[in-house]
């Protein structure tokens, strides 16, 4: 069950791409690939420069005012990216190599939905660093904590690198966002529009066709077929990004509808003014994930696997993340019986260790489960069966939580050149109960 | 399906990984005329440039700022900002204010009462009256 996909791998920054003509001679010779690609606008010189092609005959319908050609453009032009000091200040930051070069970080802070050029946003880059993150986080993880169980390796994963974590990180970088994207802007700001979502693909997974009724009709989703279908985090696959009503939307919804509807009205529009509405958080946070992810793309296309191992491990694997809190449990007695069947325990049995108070308001039993002669877990609780619970989720989580250490070799190791040979890692079958 | 998982988020650690230096931006402010803006118009001109080479994840904006007295304001990647009025002071002890600037972490000043703070968890554990062999009086 418990596998990486190579399919999913970065097989498609291997494959071929399209190829860049003319007009490399105003950047760096190491930012040809990349960042190279010139707006036409940019390389007639001439003063008959012609504005950014929206589909409008210029020779037939002159401009009633010539605009400052910059402006007319959906995001900054590369050139720009070398004159500008909060981008020279972040790459600086972020103790970028000298290899990637400026065009490219300003790439990186432009989103889909303010560009819809690929040649000129952040999704091939986004599309790479994904890619790349979501494999180092899943391998380490996986040989860190080699009993966790699908669901929580999923959820473990979103906490360090889906899109709330990945805005944290990008926070973290002092990036400030403009006010709305254009080719004026400042090239080191972040460029998203949050009237238009972006619509390009940036993750894996297939779209069910049985999406609808498994939304309606609460159909059972096996964990088998999320980590067939389903995205990277096990979440389904939505038709049209931006249009599923997320959970903090809901979660809202049904808030507001216990609300007044003059304390409700009042709360929408202080949210609306003050700190924006429930969508343009979402778009701005996504915004920022995808810089984030850009910018690791950005590091592994022109330094390298190794140095952007070294960056993901330095900006995303460095942060906390207590992982016996993504644990929550329906029946953990039973799962506790099952797992001692399965690894040929003998059946734990439950003993009160010591109490206090019972016949008072405030009594404490401590419980301990045995199998055999071994002590699996201990809880407290105020009666006799919570601290029966506690016991089995605590054994529970001990069993699931075994980890061979903090330094533990990750297959990418063996990707270095002279490494040593590889010892083949302890990786558990994982749940006890699967559904 | 017993096993159900909850959403966390991870938390950031600055230092643990990268470092990222907590001051984005300095401003600047002097004056041509005013007496006051004496040692900043030095310290612009003799001990900035070096200063702006050797901190390069920080961004600086000179700006005049005619008759007002010569100000320079730092800004946190938390969004704070945090300003200091130079006036009549010396170059060198100008330097001073910057590298405070510089250092800050751009959170208000509090009084630190406990010397080290974490969110680690407790290597010894929370102590438990139900546990060891207790005490007989």
């Amino acid at each position: 069950m418990k596998r990486i996909r190579a399919d999913r791998w970065t097989g498609q920054l291997l494959a071929a791409r399209p190829l860049i003509i003319g007009g490399h001679s105003s950047c760096r010779a190491s930012a040809s690939l990349l960042s190279a690609p010139t707006r036409s606008i940019s390389s007639s010189a001439t003063s008959e420069a012609e504005p950014y092609d929206d589909g409008t005959d210029h020779t037939r319908f002159p401009p009633l005012e010539r605009l400052p050609n910059a402006t007319t453009l959906p995001s900054p032009l590369p050139e720009r990216a070398l004159r500008s000091a909060k981008l020279a200040a972040l790459h600086a930051r972020l103790s970028l190599s000298q290899k990637v070069p400026l065009q490219t970080l300003a790439r990186t802070l432009v989103d889909g939905s303010a560009d819809a050029n690929r040649q000129f946003n952040n999704t091939n880059l986004a599309f790479v660093g994904q890619t790349i993150i979501n494999y180092h986080v899943t391998e380490w993880l996986m040989c860190r904590y080699p009993r966790l169980p699908m669901d929580i390796l999923y959820a473990a994963l979103a906490a360090f690198a889906a899109d709330d974590a990945l805005f944290q990180v990008a926070k973290s970088w002092g990036i400030e966002s403009a006010a709305a994207p254009g080719g004026e802007v400042d090239p080191g700001l972040l460029q998203f529009s949050l009237h238009k979502p972006s619509t390009t693909l940036t993750q894996f997974g297939y779209q069910r066709t049985e999406m609808e009724y498994i939304e309606k009709y609460k159909w059972r989703r096996g964990i088998n077929s999320r980590v067939m279908f389903d995205d990277d985090f096990g979440q389904m696959v939505s038709a049209t990004p931006g249009s599923k009503e997320s959970e903090e939307q809901k979660m809202w919804s049904e808030v507001e509808a216990g609300l007044f509807e003059k304390e409700r009205k009042e709360m929408v529009e202080r949210s609306d003014t003050e700190y924006g509405t429930v969508e343009t958080r979402a778009l701005a946070s996504k915004a920022h994930a995808h810089f984030t992810r850009a910018v690791v793309g950005a590091v592994y296309a022109h330094c390298g696997r190794e140095a952007g191992k070294a960056f993901i491990k330095s900006h995303i694997l460095s942060r906390t993340l207590d992982v016996s809190k993504l644990f929550a449990f329906k029946t953990p007695t039973r799962e506790l019986a099952l797992l001692c069947a399965r690894e040929d325990f003998e059946p734990p049995v439950a003993r009160l260790l010591s109490e206090t108070g019972r016949l008072s308001r405030t009594p404490v039993f401590v419980v301990g489960i045995f199998s055999g002669k071994d002590k699996l877990g201990e809880g407290v609780g105020p009666n006799l069966d919570h601290a029966r619970w506690k016991a089995a989720m605590n054994a529970l989580k001990s069993w699931y939580l075994y980890s061979p250490g903090d330094n533990v070799r990750v297959p990418s190791d063996m990707l270095v050149e002279g490494a040593k040979p590889w010892e083949p890692t302890y990786i558990d079958l994982g749940e006890v109960i699967s559904r | 399906m017993t096993v159900v998982a909850l959403k966390q988020v991870t938390t950031g650690r600055n230092g643990v990984g990268a470092f990222i230096l907590q001051c984005k931006k300095m401003d600047f402010h002097y004056c041509d005329w005013a007496g006051s803006s004496k040692g900043m118009n030095g310290f612009i001109k003799s001990i900035l440039p070096k200063f702006a080479a050797a901190h390069p994840q920080i961004e600086f904006t000179v700006s005049p700022r005619p008759s007002k007295h010569p100000v320079i304001i730092g800004h946190y990647i938390n969004g704070r900002e945090k300003a200091i009025c130079v006036r009549n002071l010396e170059p060198l002890q100008i330097l001073k204010k910057v590298e405070l600037l510089r250092d800050a972490s751009g959170e208000k000043l509090r009084r630190v009462t406990k010397p080290v703070q974490s969110i680690n968890e407790s290597v010894r554990g929370v102590w438990s009256p139900y546990h060891g062999n207790g005490i007989q009086v």
